[in-house]
């Protein structure tokens, strides 16, 4: 996966997150909708994180093949 | 609820941190020096940045999917216990924790996830002690919702006291799920480490994630029922005695074979059976 | 009217068959959901083997015509433990857990492995037994209170169920695929096709979370 997919993933996870549980504060969606939310974002979130942060920028490095 | 989203990062980090201090706790006794307490949360954190795929051989979908939600369930759970929601909810997603392993170990066509996955599952007679364990609750405070059990131990008095029995085999089955117990079959070190073996790289970040969170919200649950309400600190502070508790039991006992584990843990529904029935009869 | 499993949230009205998602039931159904889901949107996995001795390993195959009759039957699995974790009659869940011990025959019935089949085949002939406990358990809750709704029993105003027959409804479930009954069962799990033979336990054990609700309230 791309950097770049994976970033943004993890920020629509992010923002989805904040927003329904910003949003069931506010009390705009009931309480349930916004854990189900947040239930549904964070693990995509946290992976998608991680995804993110591994993923190489540039080439990989040429393997040792011996003398 | 803002502080909710922040409580759920802290539970996770802290539950790590539990684990941390288990392992410490096992080294010492055993003259060890040990890691530092903090070492499960910087493993989580190694593991997010390691080089990540899927293995040839896996169901691709399932094979991240579990992951996902392996998160996905204990979340939903702290959540319910936050609430004080139902009892039978928290259960009832420990005893999926066991279909999430299953899928872990499953889903990467190794032979040592699948042996973890399988065990994992044949260890489901550890889960009937803790359905006991609630009726024994349900006879004495005739409610299912953890608000409702906090609210009647306000009134008559931590629930450890009158039915010590009940907590004993919800002691046992959080002793089954830490790492190192005598019970901890699905990952023991002959089929090198279970139903974690494929997962490596984000995925076991993932995984530890969860096994953060599964903790917290399992001893959050414990104190819950058992104590009644308490202050956040003494919460913790709790915690980190009851996980002292549990290491001390790890450090002491060896690893039991799969068969003799899952007797033993029989033998516990035996007498929380026979311990529930006087209850219902003559309580 | 607080169930067991909470307030319910939703009522489906069929005739005087009630099926209320309660916040107990609601969140098993949805876990049967995506685990259903998971098995329509997944490829089985490919089981490796050491030829012990030698440094040789094979990878197990499933072949199409296979793994599309395997999944045919972990979806009606799925379809039979949704079934079972919200309806509101008793004889419905009794059949709906019948289902799901058949289905879970099938999903390794067509897994080309000595082991495989002898294990279930025994846990055919097992859950068959049980089968017996738990029709004949619905069958005396209705003799001894006139109704199979959950709802209505729930209630609390009819004469009590004996002891015994609600431990004949939890041990027919727990035939079904429940510790110590599954023993013949883990030795399904050889078969190789990991979501469909997840579905295998992950049925088993929501029937069981819901027969802990339905015994509770009865």
């Amino acid at each position: 996966m791309k950097k770049k997919t994976a970033g943004r993933i993890a920020g629509i996870a992010a923002v989805a997150g904040t927003g329904a549980t910003l949003l069931s504060e506010l009390g705009t969606v009931p309480p349930w909708l916004g854990i189900a939310v947040v239930v549904v974002t964070f693990p995509l979130f946290l992976l998608f994180l991680g995804l993110w942060w591994m993923a190489r920028e540039t080439d990989a490095d040429i393997p040792f093949l011996g003398y | 609820m803002i502080g909710d989203l922040l409580y759920l990062i802290f539970a996770m980090i802290f539950g790590l941190l539990l684990l941390g201090i288990h392992r410490k706790v096992i080294a010492r006794i055993q003259r060890r020096p040990g890691p530092p307490v903090w070492q499960e949360i910087l493993h989580a954190l190694k593991f997010s940045f390691k080089s990540t795929w899927i293995p040839q051989t896996a169901s691709d979908t399932l094979f991240v999917s579990v992951v996902l939600i392996a998160i996905g369930i204990w979340t939903a759970a702290f959540f319910v216990v936050l609430a004080g929601g139902n009892l039978l909810i928290i259960f009832g997603i420990y005893m999926l924790h066991k279909i999430v392993e299953h899928g872990f170990g499953l889903s990467s066509g190794s032979p040592y996830g699948k042996f973890g996955g399988v065990r994992s599952v044949i260890s489901a007679a550890s889960e009937i002690p803790l359905f006991v364990s609630v009726a024994a609750v349900v006879i004495f405070t005739g409610s299912l919702e953890i608000g409702d059990i906090v609210a009647w131990q306000e009134q008559a008095g931590p629930l450890i006291l009158a039915v010590f029995p009940a907590a004993l085999a919800m002691y046992v089955v959080i002793l089954s799920k830490f790492p190192f117990s005598p019970f901890s079959i699905v990952e023991s070190k002959e089929i090198v480490s279970g139903y974690k073996t494929e997962h490596f790289g984000v995925w076991r970040a993932g995984l530890e994630a969860c096994n953060g969170l599964k903790t917290y919200v399992l001893l959050l649950t414990f104190i819950a029922v058992f104590f009644g309400p308490l202050p956040f600190l003494l919460i913790l502070l709790a915690m980190i005695l009851i996980t002292v508790s549990i290491s001390f039991i790890c450090a002491f006992s060896p690893m039991l074979s799969p068969f003799d584990s899952v007797t033993i843990q029989t033998l516990f529904t035996g007498l929380m059976l026979i311990y529930v029935v006087y209850l219902g009869v003559y309580g | 009217m607080t169930t067991a499993g909470g307030t319910p949230l939703f009522l489906l009205e069929f005739g005087d068959i009630v099926i209320s998602f309660t916040p107990y039931t609601t969140s098993l159904f949805i876990l049967a959901l995506v685990f259903t889901l998971l098995v329509i949107a997944s490829r089985p996995e490919r089981q490796l083997d050491i030829a012990f001795g030698t440094d040789a390993y094979m990878t197990k195959e499933i072949s199409l015509s296979e793994m599309r009759f395997r999944r045919f039957m972990a979806i009606a699995c799925g379809l039979a433990s949704m079934g079972a974790v919200v309806t509101g009659d008793l004889f419905d869940f009794c059949l709906f857990t019948a289902l799901v011990g058949i289905c879970n025959v099938g999903i390794v019935a067509a897994v080309k492995s000595r082991h495989v089949q002898n294990a279930a085949y025994q846990y055919g002939l097992v859950a068959l037994a049980a089968t017996v406990l738990l029709f004949g358990g619905s069958a005396m809750v209705a003799a001894t209170t006139g109704t199979l709704s959950l709802p209505i029993l729930a209630t609390g105003t009819l004469p009590a169920v004996p002891l015994a027959v609600k431990a004949f409804i939890v041990i027919g479930v727990m035939g079904e695929g429940m510790a110590p009954f599954y023993a013949a069962k883990a030795e399904m799990f050889r078969a190789p096709g990991a979501p469909y033979v997840i579905m295998c336990s992950l049925s088993s054990l929501l029937i069981f979370l819901r027969v802990i609700e339905v015994v509770v309230q009865l």
